[in-house]
C-alpha cells in the first residue's frame, strides 16, 4: 500500500529531475529511458540469484535507468497466490517449467512480448508464449569416481539399475519427475517413445533397487550424499555435480540421456511495470550475459552464442553445450501437468508399499 | 473498544491486556487457518469434492495412518526420556536446575532444518557415530540409522523432549517432597512408592508433555522428509506437495481438516479414558 503511495511522487520527483537536465544529450535521454521505474525480480536466491544480479540486473540498470529490487526466493504457492490476486509484488520471476506451464494454463502469465523480446536468439525449444527459458539444467546419471574408476564407469540408466557391475547404495529424487523417464530408459525405451509414461512399468523397475535406494528432497541433500560417499550411483542435477567437483568430491556425470528442464522467465498478470519487465527479460536473453552467467555458476544458457565465449573447462558441465544437447530430450511439461495430481498420489502409494 | 458496562473499569483492565495477544491470534493464526480450512469447501468450487476425493483414494487415509502410528511411536519414546531429566531439575540443587534447563533449552536456538541435517551428518552410514561404533569393534558393519523410522524417532524426540520435560518438571515441583520418604517409612518398595504415589502425582504434567508431542508430532514434515524413508511419509508431506507442487488449496485445506478433526478426536478419546481433569489442573 505504501510502496504504491510513494513510487508516482518518486517517480515524479526523478522525472522532474530528469526534465531539469535538459542538458543530456538526447543519446543518454533514450538509453536512460526508464529512469525512475523500480522492477522487483525473484529467484531462488542464493549463489544463483546473485549471479543473476550481476550479470543481468546491473547491465539493465545501468542501461535503462530502472532500479532492480531482488526479492524471493521463489516459491509455487506464493507465486501462485500472488499472480491470483493480480496485483503481484514480483515484475519478473524465475521459475521451474512446472509453474510455467500450470501459470499458462490457469492465465497467470502475461504473454511474452516479442517486439521487445528477440526470441530468434533462443534456442525454440526454450520459448514458450508465456515465458523465455532463461538456463538449462539436467538430471543426470551420477557416479563415485573412485568405487567405479574410468575402466568400469556407469554410462547409461540400465547401469543404475545394474546392483552387480554396479552395487552400493543410490540415490533418486523423492517425486516420480525424472525417476520415471530414468527408470524407462533403464528398461530399453527410447527418449523419442516416452511419453505418455508406462508409470507401471517405471515402477517396477524402481522397485528392483528401492531397498538400496535413498530417495532425496532437497538439491542440498543429493550433493551430501554423494560428498559424504553415502552412495556410489544416482540422479542429480548436473549443476550440483558440478558444484560438489569443484568442492572436492569425487563425482562424475554420465550424459546419456540426460533429463533436460528449464527455468524461465515470466511476468505474472498484473504486474505494473509490465513494459520494464520485458526489457529486463530482452537483455537476460543477450548472449554475453548469459555466457557470463555459465562461467560464474555453471548453468547453461538458452542463447546458443553464448558458446562463443563460454570457458571452454565449463562447457562439458552445461546441458545445452552441442555435445550434451544431442544426447538429452527436455522433459514433456505438459503431460507432467495434466498427469501431476495422479501421479503424486501414485508415488506416494508406491513408496508405502512394501 | 469501550469496557463494558457491567464490569466496569475493574473488570475490563485485564481483560484489555489479553487485548494484543488475542489480536496476534486472530490475525496470524485464526484467520489464515481458518481460510484454509475453509477453502476445503470452496475451492476450486463449493461443495464436498476435496473430501471425497480424499475418502477415493486409499493413498491418503493410508498416509494418515502411517501418521498416527509414527507419533504415536514418537510418544512414549518422548516420555520415558523426558522423565528423569524433569526429576533431576525438580528435585536437585538449584545449580543443576539451572544447567539443566539450558541444556534443554540449547536445541531451540538452532533451526529445526539444520539440526535435521545436523542429524543426518552424525547418524549416516559413514558418520561419526557409525565411524566410532565400528572402529571400537562394537559392530561389523553400520548400522542403518537413519533413511527409516529409527531417524525419524531420533531426529522428533530430540526436538520433542523440551515440551515434555518444563510441562513434567512444573508438575514435579509441586509434589510435596516428604511423601516419598513417608511412603517408604511407612513400609512401600521404592517401586510400589514411585508406581502409587509419584507417578500419579505427575501425571498432569505427563499427560500435557504427551499431548503436546502426539500434536506436534502429527504436522512434521521436515523431519520425515529428511530423516525418514519411503515408509515414513506423512500428512504434512502430502499437505506439502498438494500446495507447492499442484496448488491445490482445496485439497490441501481438506487434509488439514481431516488431520484436525483426527487430532481432536484422538485427544478427546485420550483425556476419556486417563481423565481431562489430570491435564486442566
Amino acid at each position: 500500500m505504501t510502496g504504491s503511495l510513494i513510487r508516482p511522487t518518486r517517480r515524479a520527483l526523478l522525472g522532474a529531475a530528469a526534465a531539469l537536465g535538459a542538458g543530456a544529450t538526447a543519446r543518454t535521454a533514450r538509453a536512460q529511458s526508464l529512469r525512475g521505474t523500480t522492477l522487483v525480480f525473484a529467484s531462488w536466491g542464493g549463489a544463483y540469484q546473485e549471479a543473476q544480479k550481476v550479470c543481468y540486473c546491473d547491465p539493465f540498470a545501468a542501461e535503462t535507468g530502472a532500479r532492480v529490487v531482488q526479492d524471493g526466493p521463489m516459491n509455487a504457492a506464493r507465486f501462485r497466490t500472488m499472480a491470483e490476486s493480480g496485483a503481484p509484488d514480483w515484475d519478473v520471476v524465475d521459475v521451474t517449467i512446472n509453474t510455467l506451464f500450470s501459470g499458462a494454463h490457469d492465465g497467470l502469465l502475461e504473454k511474452i512480448d516479442t517486439t521487445v523480446v528477440d526470441t530468434s536468439r533462443i534456442a525454440p525449444q526454450f520459448v514458450h508464449e508465456y515465458g523465455i527459458g532463461c538456463i538449462a539444467w539436467s538430471y543426470n546419471l551420477a557416479y563415485n569416481t573412485r568405487t567405479f574408476p574410468a575402466a568400469r564407469r556407469p554410462t547409461t540408466w540400465a547401469d543404475l539399475f545394474d546392483m552387480r557391475q554396479f552395487p552400493g547404495k543410490r540415490t533418486m529424487l523423492d517425486q516420480p519427475v525424472a525417476n520415471l523417464e530414468a527408470a524407462l530408459m533403464a528398461d530399453g525405451v527410447a527418449p523419442a517413445d516416452l511419453y505418455p509414461l508406462d508409470v507401471e512399468r517405471a515402477l517396477r523397475k524402481i522397485d528392483t533397487i528401492k531397498a538400496q535406494t535413498i530417495f532425496w528432497t532437497t538439491n542440498s541433500q543429493s550433493q551430501q550424499l554423494f560428498v559424504d560417499e553415502e552412495v556410489s550411483i544416482g540422479i542429480i542435477l548436473n549443476g550440483r555435480a558440478y558444484d560438489a567437483s569443484k568442492k572436492g568430491a569425487e563425482i562424475g556425470i554420465a550424459w546419456e540421456g540426460n533429463i533436460q528442464s528449464v527455468d524461465y522467465l515470466v511476468v505474472p498478470r498484473g504486474s505494473r511495470n509490465r513494459a520494464a519487465a520485458m526489457k529486463l527479460i530482452e537483455v537476460m536473453t543477450r548472449a554475453e550475459n548469459q555466457a557470463r552467467l555459465a562461467n560464474m555458476i555453471a548453468y547453461a544458457p538458452t542463447n546458443p552464442a553464448a558458446f562463443a565465449s563460454i570457458d571452454p573447462a565449463i562447457s562439458p558441465w552445461l546441458s545445452t553445450s552441442p555435445e550434451n544437447t544431442r544426447r538429452g530430450f527436455v522433459i514433456n511439461a505438459e503431460w507432467w501437468r495434466q498427469n501431476e495430481r495422479r501421479l503424486m498420489e501414485r508415488w506416494a502409494a508406491w513408496k508405502l508399499a512394501r | 473498544m469501550e469496557a463494558g458496562p457491567v464490569n466496569g473499569r475493574r473488570g475490563a483492565g485485564p481483560w484489555l491486556l489479553l487485548l494484543p495477544a488475542a489480536l496476534v491470534m486472530l490475525i496470524a493464526f485464526a484467520l489464515p487457518v481458518g481460510m484454509l480450512l475453509a477453502r476445503a469447501f470452496t475451492h476450486p468450487e463449493p461443495g464436498l469434492q476435496n473430501f471425497i476425493l480424499l475418502w477415493e483414494r486409499p493413498v491418503y487415509l493410508h498416509v494418515l495412518v502411517n501418521t498416527v502410528m509414527i507419533a504415536a511411536a514418537a510418544t512414549p519414546v518422548t516420555l520415558i526420556l523426558a522423565y528423569p531429566v524433569a526429576h533431576a531439575m525438580a528435585h536437585g540443587s538449584p545449580r543443576t536446575r539451572r544447567l539443566l534447563t539450558f541444556l534443554v533449552l540449547i536445541p531451540f536456538w538452532t533451526s529445526l532444518l539444520v539440526r535435521s541435517f545436523a542429524t543426518v551428518i552424525l547418524l549416516q552410514r559413514r558418520g561419526p557415530l557409525n565411524t566410532l561404533l565400528v572402529n571400537i569393534g562394537v559392530i561389523d558393519a553400520p548400522l542403518p540409522l537413519i533413511y527409516n523410522l529409527t531417524g525419524v524417532l531420533l531426529g522428533a524426540v530430540q526436538t520433542l523432549l523440551p515440551f515434555v520435560i518444563f510441562p513434567l518438571y512444573s508438575s514435579m515441583r509441586r509434589i510435596d517432597p516428604t511423601l516419598m520418604p513417608a511412603a517408604l517409612t511407612m513400609g512401600a518398595s521404592p517401586v510400589r512408592a514411585f508406581l502409587r504415589v509419584y507417578l500419579p502425582l505427575s501425571l498432569p504434567g505427563l499427560m500435557t508433555g504427551a499431548t503436546l508431542v502426539f500434536i506436534s508430532m502429527l504436522g512434521y514434515f521436515v523431519i520425515p522428509a529428511l530423516l525418514g524413508g519411503p515408509r515414513q511419509t506423512m500428512v504434512g508431506q502430502l499437505i506439502q506437495d498438494q500446495v507447492g507442487q499442484l496448488g491445490s488449496w482445496g485439497v490441501a485445506g481438506a487434509l488439514s481438516f481431516v488431520l484436525l478433526a483426527v487430532t481432536a478426536g484422538l485427544l478427546g478419546l485420550l483425556h476419556r479414558l486417563v481423565g481431562l481433569k489430570a491435564v486442566a489442573r
